[in-house]
């Protein structure tokens, strides 16, 4: 799910101090139209990184790294630290660190950037969820009954009925990654992806956010159909009244063809 | 009131479960929760507490807990309804997860197959993911979950594992896999079936199987169970014999203290394991017969040795925060980081799960010898908690569980349970009848006690259903 990357220069204070040369940021694309800044810090290979220099302090280092620098204003979810068998991630939305031998670093890449691909997205889905929600309590009257003083809103509800079925879609899409069973026999990369989405509990999350979308699509397809049915018994009412009108000079025409019959007599 | 009970002169009828384990435990809560008439209940329990295997014991220097016995549940609820799973939750409990993958192979950690491929090279991998699709598509998961029933298919095959493994071609691989479930089948891989071999891989994917425990202890189960039974427990009561009795009632003979007592029951359910259940003497000739056929079929010993450690200070994380971890010392050795799962622990709690042939070799070696050998298999992670320790504990487990459970051929579900045709109402309860885990014992309890109370319903002279009469003739 990585687009394209590209090593970013080793800047102005934004790799820790106290790391080794080697250690880079990453700005990688993802899939879900945002940016995940890696901090990746090679160990050398063998040992389960034993061999490497104070292992734990660098552990320690990106790890501040990643609850200090927030470039974005991410609260919901706190800084997620996963030892993995002599490799070490730490990840936050938009940020994240990979400590780990040499040749482990691009499963840990791979695996970081798909998880952080299907986490942005949920994260995007939750938000447009949250939004869809605080609009039930001013809509569900028109759930019920839709009145004419309402007519006006007609689009608006057309267009979050819409939005509420593009949210429930990408959710389904979404489903498989946020519910995959556990790998067997496991890999590196299968193992941070299943820790990863167990410690987001990206499968809870993903849950709500399917009710939550199936809550604004039941409202507003209720809505729908009161619209309809409003439109219907407007069509019908203009109909009656036609009737009436041509009755009314239908039998105006008779009694003028009376009156005249009466007086030719 | 049931005929049975009209034709009892208004005496309840008299239940007797001996052993105050899982099995008769689980037997007497079945028996309560299930029957509709009342029945007069007594538990035998040869020591001065109930539980048996399942068992938490606390360190003298320190209120600290630690599993003596049963290190984990099982839960099998991926697959299908899970009994164990529903009364842990029935009866309240707290469960947790519990997880590892991590092998240390000459001090080197495998924990996928990336590790594996480092380890091996390519043709380890290769091997390895043979063996597993062999594995799985000899034992489905619903194959698994129904292993120890009528119902289990070809899948649980007679044959020996060892040419099973045999069949992983590279010699990493076969290490590999050797050491990840050694500790779980508690014998060699020659002395077990296939199908129980294959078991014992296959648990380690979720999809057949999880593990849990019961934070504050595995024990709280049976505490648990025990506190909500009404049935009169007798602690110290060794039973020595079974027999029929002058008036056709069963009759136990019994040592409770000094003194050497005989008591009539009506039904009898022996809920014992194998070591213990060949000590009890049969006094009835076509009792003694049904019984010693009933052992030879089923005597598969097994062996545990648990040694556990309090370190005066929490264990360091283990690489992928894993609550245990398989060490190749002692054949294959499960290392559980007990305390891993409590985030303020103030102290850290190892145990070692060692089975199969070392734990008899070992067994024989004095506390102090033991705890020594133990910590110099300590992986390099963990190697600094040698010096942390304040005290340690052994348990020996030997003979207390099947290698085999249900024999090299199975019998019907029934047969298991009641050996003697003669003798309707003596039952036989255990985990060797099925699969060797607390999950068998229930299944094995749930039978029997439904068995009974449906007889008990029925009345007298009925205790031969049509399903298992035709068992018994198409035996004979």
């Amino acid at each position: 799910m990585i687009v394209t990357d590209h090593d970013e220069p080793r800047d102005a204070g934004r790799i820790p101090a106290g790391l080794p040369a080697d250690a880079s940021l990453r700005r990688v694309p993802l899939a879900c139209n945002e940016e995940l800044l890696m901090l990746i810090v090679p160990l050398p290979d063998g040992n389960d990184g034993e061999s490497a220099p104070n292992p734990v302090r660098i552990t320690e280092t990106v790890t501040a790294w990643a609850a200090e620098v927030d470039p974005r204003d991410f609260t919901s979810l706190p800084v997620i630290t996963v030892p993995l068998y002599g490799c070490h991630v730490v990840w936050k939305p938009g940020q994240a660190a990979v400590v780990g031998p040499v040749s482990r670093l691009e499963l840990l890449t791979t695996a970081l950037s798909d998880f952080a691909s299907c986490e942005g997205e949920l994260r995007q889905l939750e938000q447009r969820c949250v939004d869809l929600v605080a609009t039930v309590e001013e809509d569900a009257p028109h759930a019920f009954e839709f009145e004419g003083r309402a007519v006006s809103r007609r689009g608006t509800l057309a267009s979050r009925f819409r939005e509420a079925v593009a949210v429930r879609g990408r959710l389904a899409v979404l489903a498989p990654a946020a519910h995959a069973p556990p790998v067997h026999p496991p890999t590196l990369a299968s193992q941070l992806g299943e820790r990863l989405r167990d410690r987001t509990r990206l499968a809870e999350r993903h849950e709500f956010a399917v009710d939550r979308a199936e809550l604004a699509e039941r409202l507003y397809e209720a809505c729908g159909q009161r619209i309809s049915e409003f439109g219907i018994a407007q069509r019908q009412m203009a109909l009656e009244w036609a009737i009436v009108v041509l009755l009314v000079i239908q039998t105006a025409l008779l009694v003028v063809d009376l009156l005249s019959r009466g007086a030719a007599t | 009131m049931s005929a049975w009970l009209a034709d009892s002169s208004g005496k309840l009828p008299r239940v007797a479960i001996v052993g105050g384990g899982p099995g008769g435990l689980f037997t007497a809560w079945h028996l309560e929760q299930r029957t509709a008439v009342p029945l007069s209940l007594t538990i035998f329990e040869a020591t001065a507490r109930l539980g048996g295997k399942v068992c938490t014991a606390s360190f003298a220097s320190a209120d600290i807990q630690y599993e003596a016995g049963a290190a984990e549940l099982y839960d099998y609820s991926p697959v299908d309804v899970d009994p164990l799973r529903e009364l842990v939750q029935q009866l309240g409990l707290p469960t947790v997860a519990i997880g590892g993958s991590a092998v240390f192979v000459a001090g080197r950690s495998i924990a996928n197959l990336d590790d594996l491929g480092d380890v091996g090279g390519a043709s380890a991998r290769r091997e390895f993911a043979n063996f597993d699709i062999r594995s799985r598509s000899a034992m489905t998961p619903a194959d698994f979950y129904e292993s120890g029933s009528d119902h289990a298919g070809d899948a649980v095959a007679a044959g020996r594992f060892e040419p099973a493994l045999d069949g992983i071609g590279c010699g990493k691989a076969r290490r590999y896999v050797d050491v990840m479930i050694h500790s779980d089948l508690a014998t060699e891989a020659g002395e077990t079936s296939c199908g129980y071999g294959l078991q014992n891989y296959l648990m380690n994917d979720p999809a057949y199987m999880q593990l849990y425990r019961i934070p504050g202890g595995n024990e709280q189960l049976m505490q648990a169970v025990a506190g909500r039974l009404a049935a009169d427990v007798r602690l110290n009561a060794a039973v020595t014999a079974v027999g029929t009795g002058p008036n056709g009632a069963l009759q136990l003979q019994f040592r409770s203290g000094e003194r050497h007592l005989v008591e009539d029951f009506d039904t009898v359910i022996l809920a014992l394991p194998m070591d213990a259940l060949k000590r009890v003497r049969f006094t009835d000739t076509a009792l003694a017969d049904a019984m010693r056929q009933h052992v030879e079929h089923h005597d598969h010993p097994a062996h545990y040795l648990r040694v556990s450690v309090l370190l005066d200070r929490p264990v360091p994380v283990l690489p992928g925060d894993d609550a245990y971890v398989m060490l190749d010392a002692f054949g294959g050795t499960c290392l559980y980081v007990e305390s891993a799962c409590d985030p303020c622990a103030t102290n850290g709690v190892l145990g070692w799960l060692i089975g199969g042939t070392a734990a008899v070799e070992m067994a024989s070696l004095t506390d102090d010898a033991l705890v020594a050998t133990v910590l110099d298999s300590l992986p390099p992670p963990l190697a600094i908690c040698r010096d942390r320790v304040m005290e340690a504990r052994v348990h020996r487990w030997t003979n207390a569980v099947s290698a085999l459970p249900g024999g090299w051929s199975r019998l019907p579900v029934d047969r298991r349970h009641r050996p003697s045709r003669a003798h309707s109402r003596f039952f036989v309860v255990g985990d060797y009848l099925y699969d060797s885990t607390l999950n068998g014992v229930l299944d094995s309890a749930e039978h029997v006690a439904g068995w009974v109370v449906a007889e008990h319903a029925s009345g007298p002279g009925t205790m031969l259903m049509d399903r298992d009469r035709a068992t018994m003739e198409a035996l004979q």
